[in-house]
């Protein structure tokens, strides 16, 4: 019964089930109950089949009950999945070439042209500590520009993307997704996805730490890559579908300014960061360069759900799949492939899931160096 | 539909014949749905700015 509707992929990870449906690149989060009566649903060859293997033949109300809520979930995990598209028919407008900055990203030159100040600004700071250069032979050349309330993003002079100025995040995602093909040489088919989170690596293993804006998942990677550990990215973390290792990506940690007291006794020259006030409802950034790890992937082992709260002690315990999941995957970018979505539960699977509770700052860095002594 | 063995099915009729008929009501009520951005992204700005005026 309704088969073409069952999932595609399907892996329990500790008490839950992850199931992934393909139609729509969705993920559900089920319980063994709920997956026993599913499984049952789908394999049974009409809906009287189903209803004889509940046992409580008495009660048809109920019965329904349960035959419909498994059908609208379903319907639910299986609405058509549909790519946002790009109009290639806009020429790039060279007369937007305003302000250029290039960025030496050790074997590659980059050039970025900028219409504006403004627009220099959500593309700029979280790189600057690469625009070192000038003149050079570019390698990879990328505009960015606003015009007519649309910022577009050409990268050598074909059109990457253009979204209303409001989305101006999805322009940042989108070059930065770029910069990483770039200087990993790789396309963006050869990634499982962008989860959000910052990776944090001993340069042996890597730990993924995630977390609702607001939950001091950029201070406490300030504050580990200011010891031993480097950063190896931050707030989008490239996971790529060959080896599943977790990449480099370049940008700064911004920091808001509510972290600013805390972290400058504790990070060298923190204060002498220059601030940047691009959106006033975000309030106002630093961004803080980081010393790039010797390689530019390594093998993520575990997920650290990060939990800022004032006057706790330091509690690291484990985590459900689902709060994980829960927390990661509406943020994140993950291709729609079967190859990649059967690979990214496996990895899943693999991963070590914690909450981190904190507030001492001393005491949350001891407990992540010693986490990465026990990976 | 991945095929199943009987072993599977045994199993899972056990199992089911087991659930009482609330806890199965219950059970179907209880799932996550999560969908992932389209598009690659930075963290989502705060509504109501904009930033280029």
């Amino acid at each position: 019964m309704n088969t073409a509707l069952a999932p595609v992929e399907q892996l329990l990870i500790g008490d839950f089930w992850v199931l992934w449906y393909a139609k729509s690149n969705t993920y559900s989060i089920v319980n063994t109950e709920f997956k026993l009566l599913l499984d049952e649903y789908l394999v049974s060859e009409s809906k009287t089949q189903f209803l004889n293997s509940l046992y409580f033949e008495e009660d048809k109300e109920l019965q329904n009950k349960i035959v419909e809520n498994l059908f609208s979930y379903l319907q639910n995990c299986n609405s058509p999945y549909s790519k946002s598209t790009t109009s290639t028919s806009t020429d790039l407008d060279k007369r937007q070439r305003y302000i250029s900055k290039q960025y030496n990203f050790e074997h590659k030159i980059v050039q970025v042209n900028y219409c504006s100040e403004l627009v220099l600004k959500t593309i700029h700071p979280s790189i600057a500590h690469y625009c070192n250069i000038s003149k050079s032979k570019v390698d990879v050349l990328f505009d960015v520009y606003l015009k007519e309330n649309h910022l577009h993003l050409f990268k050598n002079e074909e059109l990457i993307s253009y979204v209303p100025k409001k989305d101006y995040h999805y322009i940042q995602g989108k070059f930065i997704m770029q910069l990483l093909c770039e200087l990993h040489n790789k396309t963006e088919k050869d990634w499982i996805g962008s989860l959000h989170g910052s990776t944090i690596t001993d340069e042996n293993n890597a730990i993924l730490f995630v977390g609702k804006s607001g939950k001091g998942k950029s201070t406490l990677c300030a504050l580990l890559a200011n010891t031993d550990l480097k950063l190896l990215a931050d707030d989008v973390s490239p996971l790529l579908s060959k080896d599943q290792h977790i990449y480099y990506n370049p940008s700064a940690i911004s920091i808001k300014q509510g972290a600013f007291k805390l972290l400058e006794p504790l990070v060298n020259n923190f204060n002498k960061l220059p601030i940047v006030d691009f959106n006033k409802t975000k309030g106002n950034l630093k961004y803080l360069p980081c010393t790039k790890p010797k390689q530019n992937h390594y093998p993520c082992r575990a997920i650290i759900l990060v939990n800022y709260k004032p006057e706790s002690k330091t509690l690291l315990e484990p985590i459900s799949i689902k709060t994980i999941l829960e927390t990661i995957i509406e943020d994140s970018w993950l291709s729609p492939k079967p190859k990649h979505a059967e690979q990214f539960l496996s990895w899943l699977k693999n991963m070590k899931l914690y909450q981190l509770t904190y507030s001492d700052t001393t005491c949350v860095t001891k407990e992540v160096s010693n986490l990465f002594k026990e990976l | 539909m991945k095929k199943e063995n009987n072993t599977d099915k045994i199993t899972r009729k056990e199992a089911i014949s087991k659930m009482g008929k609330y806890a199965a009501l219950t059970a179907v009520g209880t799932f996550v749905i999560l969908n992932p951005l389209k598009a690659q992204t930075s963290s989502a700005p705060n509504p109501g700015g904009d930033p280029f005026s």
